[in-house]
């Protein structure tokens, strides 16, 4: 409310400052040629006091006299001429005119502009204040944890809190490289292991690369029984082609989990698709060849050969907006892509078909939160 | 809130521009006195809210304010308080703010001295300078926002460039801005003049010190920002002919011969319509100059912006500006009157001979530059036009230019003595020739061509003093007399001087780098030597170090000089960290007006490490010659003298009055 209070206020008063010259109308008015004909007079005395000064001779003196009081004549000769009336009703009517321009110009070009690319609502937030009050501010604990580690690189807890957040708010490659110090300092563990490979996964659009299978081969060997490890590992048996060998693995898994685990319903899918024999089925997993080309690529190739797949998979989504893991994959690689736009506007379209109210569509809120999305009504 | 309240003052910038470039001018055609007083007004309203505008951003940057966009694209948290404050201009939106700034300051100055301006003239240049503000608030607040928010705010900024972060840098933009857009109150009045179909007595007088006062600034940006890349990119040369520094070259040249017209026509009323058009086309470069640097289309060092959108504005804009000025000049010109008239050989003469040339030298960079672009844009095909053709153009046209200049000052108006003014030359081109000969003799070798350049710049420097001497009538009065007309001489005698001097010191300066450098490029290991201009370079080591946001190595050099150490040396690379990019720190140091410039490049696999060593002769000279310069023009600016012509006495008076009777 204040903010609109100062608004009104600076429109109000740039408004009054340039209405102030029509309503002291009438003023005298500075004739060209008087202006002129000063300019002149000007010179003479110049000239004059040059002359006292020796700094021109007698002559040239003389000479530049004749030139500039011709001028002054001549300058003088059209002041006389110039001096006419004024028609003070039509400038009456035009200063009212210009008066009713001001009034509208400022606010109406204030507002149009301002209310289509301002936010009002934001308050200045200096560094400084944010640091020393950070609230549930995520992006400054973060910057105040990475300070913090850039001083104490052996900091090992540091990292292990920091990992988790980085891969949260959609900044992998870091998650991946906090998990990568957080095992050097302090050696490899399961949860680690895991979320190593889970952010690598996720840097490479959802293929489970060799290094992710191999960080998940040993998180197995220290935790035999950590579902999340069990999952990608069956998965990386899908990608594979190893058909059998995964359906075979994820239906252990159901079999150990509990009948109210969160990630039964998804287990329960790729088992479903693996019995009935279906190419796997939510379009855009990539198949046994690509996965085998991703753990060969560079950094770069990768994210290019991810950027081609995302595409198809969104023209694919356009003829079948039904397939919910289609939609869950795409937000998720947009997410990892950078491309937060891209994300919303395929959490806003996903919503359309999944109400939020919706089972599916309560898991597209979920991963929204996770991923750090918004978009209207995801918020409840 | 502060930045929300910043933003809707640069909104009210634009809806104030539009006021003021609408109802002055229906002020002036209907010939109503309340209308042309909003001009004033509006003007400084809108400098104020450009200032607090400005001042908003600034804070944004100091504070660290990631909410703001344009702060975490370019700032840093850890980065050093004067490149917080540099980074405002050091990336687009920002700079384009600083543009705005600079250009609603001069409005805002025409508004506040111009109380001795005939009521319409000014009214039609606030309501000109209204156009070019409400045009590029108009760019800035639809395609280069500079107060877009983040929600929710980033943690850290991305950093500002590294190259850019360096004192050079800091200041450059904003002289060279204050010379771009200062050539835009000579724009406004010439639109006014030619609006108005008359050109009164007071538009020379104003128009003057405005190009002088735009022409130093340009000169001393100029000259920022060759040393800069001299500096800082390791390259070691000062001048690339590079399309961005032949951006802020057109205008320079254009503003000098407008400097010198406007210098006849508020001395002499000649040369009316030419002014006008050379003020139009002054501007008109400068916005070229910020369309060629800011519309992507060139990748250079510093061309930051790559979005497309800006460049059709800017295009836009240009098309406006310059094809309807040049239009406003076609239908208009033939109504002003022509006043003045000159016998070739004078003043003059000598003026429009100086005109013809820089005009001829800004159309050759402008070839250089384009020529390139559209070919590229029409066919695809790539060529590069590089320093071979403007060495050859360029340098050619200036020979004659360079020759004529210490001839200006000795002519008289209207009508001048070629052959008394060569006579009094003849010391000059003496002092030239032998100052040459001295150093041909001390020095030896090089190209004889080098030795006539040299010749050349003391000529010019000769000639200055020349000048001086004659006006304070050394020889033909006591000393005592002559030393109290120097002291008495008009502030512009010392500043035509002072600039023609620079000219000269610069000439020597390139002459001598350009003839005498040496360049060596080694592989060195701790202990190896190397010898550059009669120095002995030994490397000592590296060393490895840290600032407040980026890494360094450093290599450490001794140098010697006949066996004796006498100075020492720190070259070095940084690597910033924030964006993983590398600079250039080049170790320099100055013996004299000469340098020694010492680069490191990579490392080689045996331990040692590539290492480019230049002696720089005189090099010193070219930026030393362009403050002279500045100076000089400093000098004229502050000159209240007698601004009308004298034609010279006794033996040229019948001729004179002939002349003066057909004017």
């Amino acid at each position: 409310m204040f903010f609109w209070i100062l608004v009104a206020v600076l429109t109000a008063a740039v408004a009054a400052v340039l209405l102030l010259p029509l309503l002291r109308a009438g003023g005298r008015s500075n004739v060209d040629d008087a202006n002129d004909a000063e300019v002149y007079r000007d010179q003479l005395e110049e000239l004059k006091r040059d002359e006292a000064a020796g700094l021109i001779g007698k002559a040239e003196a003389e000479l530049a006299r004749a030139e500039i009081a011709r001028r002054l004549i001549a300058a003088t000769a059209r002041e006389g001429a110039s001096k006419d009336g004024r028609q003070p009703a039509s400038a009456r009517r035009r200063n009212l005119l210009a008066q009713a321009l001001i009034i509208v110009v400022m606010p109406a070009v204030g507002l149009c502009l301002y209310l289509s690319a301002g936010h009002p609502e934001l308050p200045a937030q200096p560094l400084a204040a944010r640091l020393a009050n950070p609230g549930s501010d995520v992006n400054i604990l973060i910057a105040k944890a990475e300070a913090h580690l850039a001083e104490n690189p052996d900091d090992g807890a540091g990292w292990d809190i920091l990992a988790p957040i980085y891969y949260r708010n959609g900044r992998i490659e870091d998650s991946a490289n906090a998990y990568r110090e957080a095992m050097r300092v302090l050696g490899p563990s399961a949860a680690r292991l895991d979320g190593y490979a889970e952010a690598l996964i996720a840097l490479s659009g959802g293929i489970v690369t060799k290094d992710a299978r191999e960080a998940l081969q040993q998180s197995q060997a220290l935790d035999a029984g950590n579902p999340r490890t069990r999952f990608y590992l069956a998965l990386a048996l899908e990608q594979e082609g190893r058909r059998d060998e995964a359906l075979a693995a994820f239906e252990a898994l159901a079999k150990d989990s509990p009948a109210d685990a969160p990630w039964l319903p998804l287990v329960n899918r790729h088992v479903a698709g693996l019995s009935r024999g279906e190419q796997a089925k939510p379009p855009g997993n990539p198949d046994a060849g690509q996965v085998a080309a991703a753990d060969e690529m560079s950094p770069d190739d990768r994210r290019q050969m991810i950027a081609g797949m995302v595409e198809s998979l969104a023209s694919r989504l356009q003829e079948d907006p039904d397939n919910f893991e289609g939609w869950m994959r795409i937000i998720r690689s947009y997410a990892v892509l950078d491309q937060r736009q891209a994300a919303e506007d395929a959490l806003r379209t996903a919503l359309k078909n999944f109400p939020p109210q919706s089972e599916n569509g309560r898991q597209l809120l979920a991963l929204a939160g996770e991923l750090a999305i918004k978009v209207e009504g995801s918020e409840q | 809130m502060i930045i929300e309240i910043g933003h809707y003052a640069l909104i009210l910038v634009l809806a104030t521009s539009i006021v003021q470039s609408l109802l002055p001018l229906a002020g002036t055609l209907r010939n109503d006195p309340a209308l042309m007083a909003v001009a004033p007004a509006a003007a400084t309203a809108g400098f104020l809210l450009t200032l607090f505008s400005f001042f908003v951003l600034t804070f944004a940057y100091v504070t660290s304010d990631f909410s703001v966009r344009n702060v975490w694209e370019n700032s840093h948290s850890l980065k050093p308080m004067i490149y917080k404050v540099s980074g405002v201009w050091g990336n687009h939106e920002g700079s384009m703010m600083l543009w705005l700034l600079i250009l609603a300051f001069f409005s805002a100055l025409v508004a506040t001295f111009g109380g001795n301006l005939p009521d319409r003239l000014k009214a039609n240049v606030l309501a000109v300078q209204g156009w070019i503000t409400a045009a590029f608030a108009l760019f800035i607040l639809l395609t280069s926002n500079p107060f877009l928010r983040l929600d929710p705010a980033p943690g850290e900024g991305k950093d500002l460039n590294p190259i850019l972060q360096d004192v050079g840098l800091a200041i450059h933009p904003p002289l060279l801005y204050l010379g771009y857009v200062g050539f835009s109150v000579c724009f406004s009045f010439a639109i006014a003049a030619l609006i108005d179909g008359r050109i009164d007595a007071a538009w020379a007088r104003w128009v003057r010190p405005w190009a002088l006062m735009a022409w130093s600034f340009l000169t001393a940006g100029i000259a920022m920002g060759s040393y800069w890349a001299y500096y800082e990119l390791g390259w070691g040369g000062w001048w690339f002919w590079d399309p961005v520094e032949n951006a802020s070259f057109m205008p320079w040249l254009a503003g000098t011969a407008l400097l010198h017209s406007a210098l006849v026509m508020e001395k002499r009323e000649a040369l009316k319509i030419w002014t006008v058009l050379l003020a139009i086309l002054t501007f008109s470069l400068s916005l070229l100059g910020t369309f060629l640097v800011r519309s992507g289309v060139l990748t250079s060092v510093h061309a930051f912006a790559t979005d497309p959108t800006r460049g059709v504005f800017i295009l836009a804009i240009l098309i406006v500006f310059i094809g309807g000025a040049l239009s406003l000049f076609a239908f208009r010109a033939p109504a002003l009157k022509a006043g003045g008239l000159f016998a070739p050989m004078s003043r003059e003469g000598a003026l429009v001979f100086n005109n013809l040339i820089l005009t001829t030298a800004a159309a050759t960079v402008l070839t250089g530059t384009l020529y390139p672009l559209v070919l590229e844009s029409l066919t695809g095909e790539k060529i590069s036009v590089g320093a071979p053709f403007f060495n050859m153009t360029f340098g050619l046209l200036m020979v004659p230019l360079l020759l004529a200049v210490p001839f200006g000052p000795l002519l008289a108006w209207k009508r001048g003595d070629i052959l008394a003014a060569g006579q009094r030359l003849f010391a000059a081109v003496g002092v030239g020739l032998a100052l040459a000969a001295i150093v041909q003799w001390m020095h030896g070798g090089g190209p004889v061509l080098a030795y006539f350049g040299l010749a050349l710049g003391f000529y010019m420097l000769a000639g200055s003093v020349t000048d001086l001497a004659l006006r304070a009538g050394v020889g033909k009065v006591s000393a005592g007399i002559a030393r109290k007309r120097l002291f008495g001489l008009p502030g512009s005698a010392f500043g035509t001087a002072l600039a023609h001097f620079g000219v000269g010191v610069t000439v020597i300066g390139v002459v001598a780098v350009t003839a005498f450098e040496t360049e060596h490029v080694v592989e060195m290991k701790p202990g190896a030597t190397v010898s550059a201009g009669g120095y002995t370079l030994t490397f000592d080591g590296i060393r490895q170090g840290r600032g407040p946001n980026y890494t360094e190595e450093s290599g450490h050099f001794s140098i010697s000089r006949g066996g004796v150490k006498t100075s020492e040396v720190w070259s070095s690379k940084r690597l910033y960290t924030a964006r993983r990019m590398p600079t250039t720190e080049a170790g320099i140091r100055t013996f004299g007006l000469s340098q020694l410039y010492v680069s490191l490049g990579d490392h080689m696999g045996d331990g040692g490490i590539v290492v480019r060593v230049w002696w720089k002769p005189m090099i010193l000279c070219i930026w030393l010659g362009a403050l002279i310069m500045m100076a000089g023009g400093a000098v004229s600016l502050f000159d209240r003298r007698l601004r009308i012509g004298a034609p010279q006495g006794a033996r040229t008076t019948k001729a004179a009055a002939r002349l003066e009777a057909a004017e």
